[in-house]
């Protein structure tokens, strides 16, 4: 193939017997002014890869390490092999908590993306710029507060005999909800809770993606008269499926580490009906003093959730539209 | 003109020598949280002996900067540095007393709670005493044994060593808001009282309607469903004792002193016993108080919204100990809104407390300075400076005394230290943490289905597997 048809510009086609040009010549010293670029760069990023070094891949790794071993933290450690992981499978209580944290998730991020999707195109369509913004900022305030302030906080309120929220349900003639001391009830509540307070970040996400849906492609379904729900299923939400694939991926990943709420309204309770994976790992380190048990029950949760986000991206090849 | 730009390092170079790197360092990371779980002789070389206290920072400092100068007494070279740990219970602490440890931050001195002393021997990370006790014998029978309830003391031994020095305690008494109860119409509960006169109590506070209910209580090991067990002659573990500790009963108390009758080498905790007869019949009554009426749910761990509840009017009775006097007080209840009698007897007067003390750390480079600066914080003129306001129980008899409840409340005070003798501590046995978890779980899944004994039974087979494994 010669170079005139591989390259079609004109500007670069070469004669043949033509002497090649030569090679810019270099400006003395550009290469030490790389050098010092490059490793401005490696600076820049110094410190995010320190940091991440230091509080994510090393307590993984020590982690890992220490699911191979029996330690009560004050003994020395003794060597287990794979005893920890073959444990797990054989572990009614702890695999009960992984299936509970997989229900529970399951429900907070169907809600909170629905919801957040539904809230993100009513204020996108019925608001003004202040009004987007107004919602935007009330939205996303629960967001902002801290997680185990607002639980205790609601712990008070969804109490099952002083609770504010039974005793304006009693007003109205109905009698006391066992909120938090119900299996079923303290699940819903806790789902509802955790929805309430994430929602914000979906709602955010939406509100942004569909503003930068093309006004050409909505005019266009317009005159070919497809109506609100047709231009929203047909048009919008194809166009923000990436938005929606990675609003999915995080509050699924959040969710499978659900903690803070059940801990600090239920204890995991009634019985184990709130406890999650991540309080089944708090107890059996940090009360059961089993830590090398804990690391393999915290590994596990990682793969599983590592699998959960492979598989939706798998899905996702179908499923999301990338324009 | 072609732009030679680029990294001087190759970006596979790079990953490669981030992967060394990141190998090196997590191996390294690993090898120092491994070799960090041996304790060691944490802040003793500098003359500085460290104490683990339970609370706020706020609190802590202002006790070390109280306890300093008698510390300077001890030795003018010797300093004390109080680190506080917060907790909403002595579970709490203990969990995180034992990452400290695991972080390689031993303290010197310790709190050390009933719920903790058999795990902490277990581990054999707090030393005995016995042998300071011994040198110091002279002194301390007559400060120290003589004034301080023997019940504590041998609570605080394993296997005839005596681990900790205890100064306070909170036995499980019945605590009434003495409005509602006049409301009621209800008498005042009398010494000796029943529970037949305690569920009688109750359905009378019940008739007052709106937000008033009879009777709340926490779930947990101390105070809880368990002193309605302990009342029913149960226990969630079979109760034993150790042999031996004849060296401190025969030199420390006189010959013959009736206290000290039955007094053995410690609490030994034997086969669990959480789905006998009494444990059924104790945790099922308190569910029928809940369907009844007469309770709410109960809060699980700290006894916060419990306090609120009752210092608001809206609880009539509930379990507590003498802590419950400043707690109150603080609350804004004035003295006389609220009373103390003793647990009510079922099917015998048997009730439990859980006492407090300190420990020197087995790792501890100052062991010598630490027991020094223990028997200066043990003196009854430092008891007011360690718990300031009641918010404990003394655990010396000559500083019980009406002055020290003038100001709280209540009038009946004398039943805290009473309540002492034929009361046995909470069942902490060596795997107590994973029993707290058990017993925190099955009581809420009883709560919730009604059903005490299917929940017992499940409790019964996780403390066989824990003891088992222990």
């Amino acid at each position: 193939m010669s170079a005139t048809t591989s390259i079609p510009h004109a500007a670069l086609r070469v004669s043949p017997g033509e002497v090649k040009p030569p090679r810019a010549v270099r400006r003395p010293g550009a290469r030490r002014a790389a050098r010092r670029e490059g490793m401005f760069g490696y600076a820049m990023i110094a410190l995010s890869m320190l940091f991440v070094t230091v509080f994510t891949f090393i307590p993984i790794l020590a982690s890992l390490g220490l699911s191979f071993f029996h330690w009560d933290v004050i003994s020395p450690p003794t060597w287990a092999g794979l005893e920890n992981y073959q444990r797990f499978f054989t572990d009614g209580p702890v695999l009960q908590s992984f299936g509970v944290t997989t229900v529970m998730a399951i429900a907070i991020v169907a809600l909170q993306l629905s919801l957040g999707l539904f809230l993100a195109v009513l204020v996108n369509q019925r608001t003004s710029t202040f009004g987007r913004t107004f919602f935007r900022t009330a939205f996303y305030l629960p967001l902002l507060a801290s997680t185990a302030a607002v639980a205790i906080f609601m712990g008070y309120l969804f109490d099952a005999k002083f609770g504010a929220i039974n005793y304006y349900l009693g007003l109205l003639g109905m009698s006391d909800v066992p909120w938090l001391t119900s299996p079923f009830g303290a699940q819903v509540t806790i789902v509802l809770i955790v929805v309430w307070q994430q929602v914000g970040f979906t709602f955010v996400l939406f509100v942004s993606a569909l503003m930068a849906v093309p006004t050409d492609v909505l005019e266009a379904s317009s005159i070919d008269g497809a109506g609100p729900l047709r231009t929203l299923f047909r048009i919008k939400i194809p166009l923000i499926s990436p938005t929606i694939l990675f609003a999915a991926v995080i509050a699924f990943i959040n969710a499978m580490q659900l903690f803070d709420q059940p801990f600090i309204m239920t204890k995991g309770g009634p019985g184990t009906a709130t406890t999650t994976a991540t309080i089944s790992m708090y107890q059996t380190g940090f009360q059961n003093l089993q830590f090398g048990y804990s690391s393999a029950i915290a590994i596990i949760l990682l793969l599983v959730i590592l699998a959960i986000t492979g598989i939706q991206f798998l899905a996702s090849r179908k499923l999301v539209f990338y324009q | 003109m072609a732009r030679e730009f680029g990294p001087v390092m190759g970006r596979r170079d790079l990953l490669r020598l981030g992967g060394y790197g990141l190998a090196s360092a997590a191996l390294l990371g690993m090898g120092a949280g491994l070799t960090g779980c041996a304790p060691s002789g944490g802040g003793s070389s500098t003359g500085t002996l460290t104490m683990l206290y339970f609370g706020d920072q706020k609190s802590a400092t202002t006790l070390q900067n109280a306890l300093q100068p008698k510390v300077k007494k001890i030795d003018k070279d010797l300093s004390l540095k109080v680190s506080a740990i917060n907790g909403k219970d002595w579970n709490d602490f203990l969990a995180k007393v034992l990452t400290l440890i695991a972080s390689g931050q031993a303290p010197d001195i310790v709190s050390v709670a009933t719920e903790g002393l058999q795990l902490m021997v277990g581990k054999k990370l707090i030393t005995p005493l016995d042998s300071y006790v011994t040198k110091d014998m002279s002194t301390l029978k007559s400060s120290y044994f003589n004034d301080i309830h023997p019940a504590l003391i041998e609570a605080m031994m394993v296997d005839g060593h005596l681990y900790n020095m205890p100064d306070s305690f909170n036995a499980g008494s019945m605590f009434y808001n003495s409005d509602v109860l006049q409301k009621a119409g209800a008498p005042a509960p009398a010494a000796g009282w029943t529970m037949d006169e305690f569920h009688s109590t109750a359905e009378k506070i019940s008739k007052l309607g709106g937000d008033i209910l009879p009777f709340d209580w926490v779930v947990r090991l101390w105070g809880s469903w368990t002193s309605f067990l302990y009342a029913n002659n149960g226990n969630l573990i079979e109760e034993g004792k150790y042999g031996g500790g004849d060296w401190l009963w025969s030199k420390a108390y006189e010959a013959g002193d009736k206290s000290i009758a039955g007094r053995q080498g410690g609490w030994k905790w034997g086969a669990p016993t959480a789905n006998s007869d009494a444990a059924v019949e104790a945790l099922q009554y308190v569910i029928d108080l809940q369907k009844a009426g007469y309770s709410p749910s109960p809060d699980v761990g700290g006894g916060g919204t419990l306090q609120g509840l009752f210092s608001s009017g809206r609880i009539g009775m509930t379990i507590g100990g003498g802590f419950w006097a400043g707690g109150l007080h603080n609350a804004g209840m004035k003295d006389g809104s609220f009373e103390v009698q003793a647990f009510p007897t079922w099917k015998s007067n048997k009730s439990l407390f859980g006492t407090g003390g300190y420990s020197i750390f087995e790792s501890s480079k100052k062991k010598d300075a630490a027991w020094e600066v223990i028997k200066m914080m043990i003196e009854a003129e430092t008891f007011d400076i360690m718990f300031p306001g009641n918010i404990t129980t003394t655990g010396r008899k000559s500083l019980m005394t009406a002055e020290r409840y003038a100001s709280t409340g209540p009038k009946n005070w004398q039943v805290f230290y009473d309540q002492l003798d034929g009361s046995v501590p909470i069942s902490a046995p060596s795997y107590y943490n994973a029993l707290a978890t058990s017993l925190n779980q099955r009581t809420t899944e009883a709560i919730s289905s009604g059903n005490a004994k299917a929940a017992l039974d499940a409790m019964q087979s996780d403390l066989e597997k824990v003891a088992k494994g222990s």
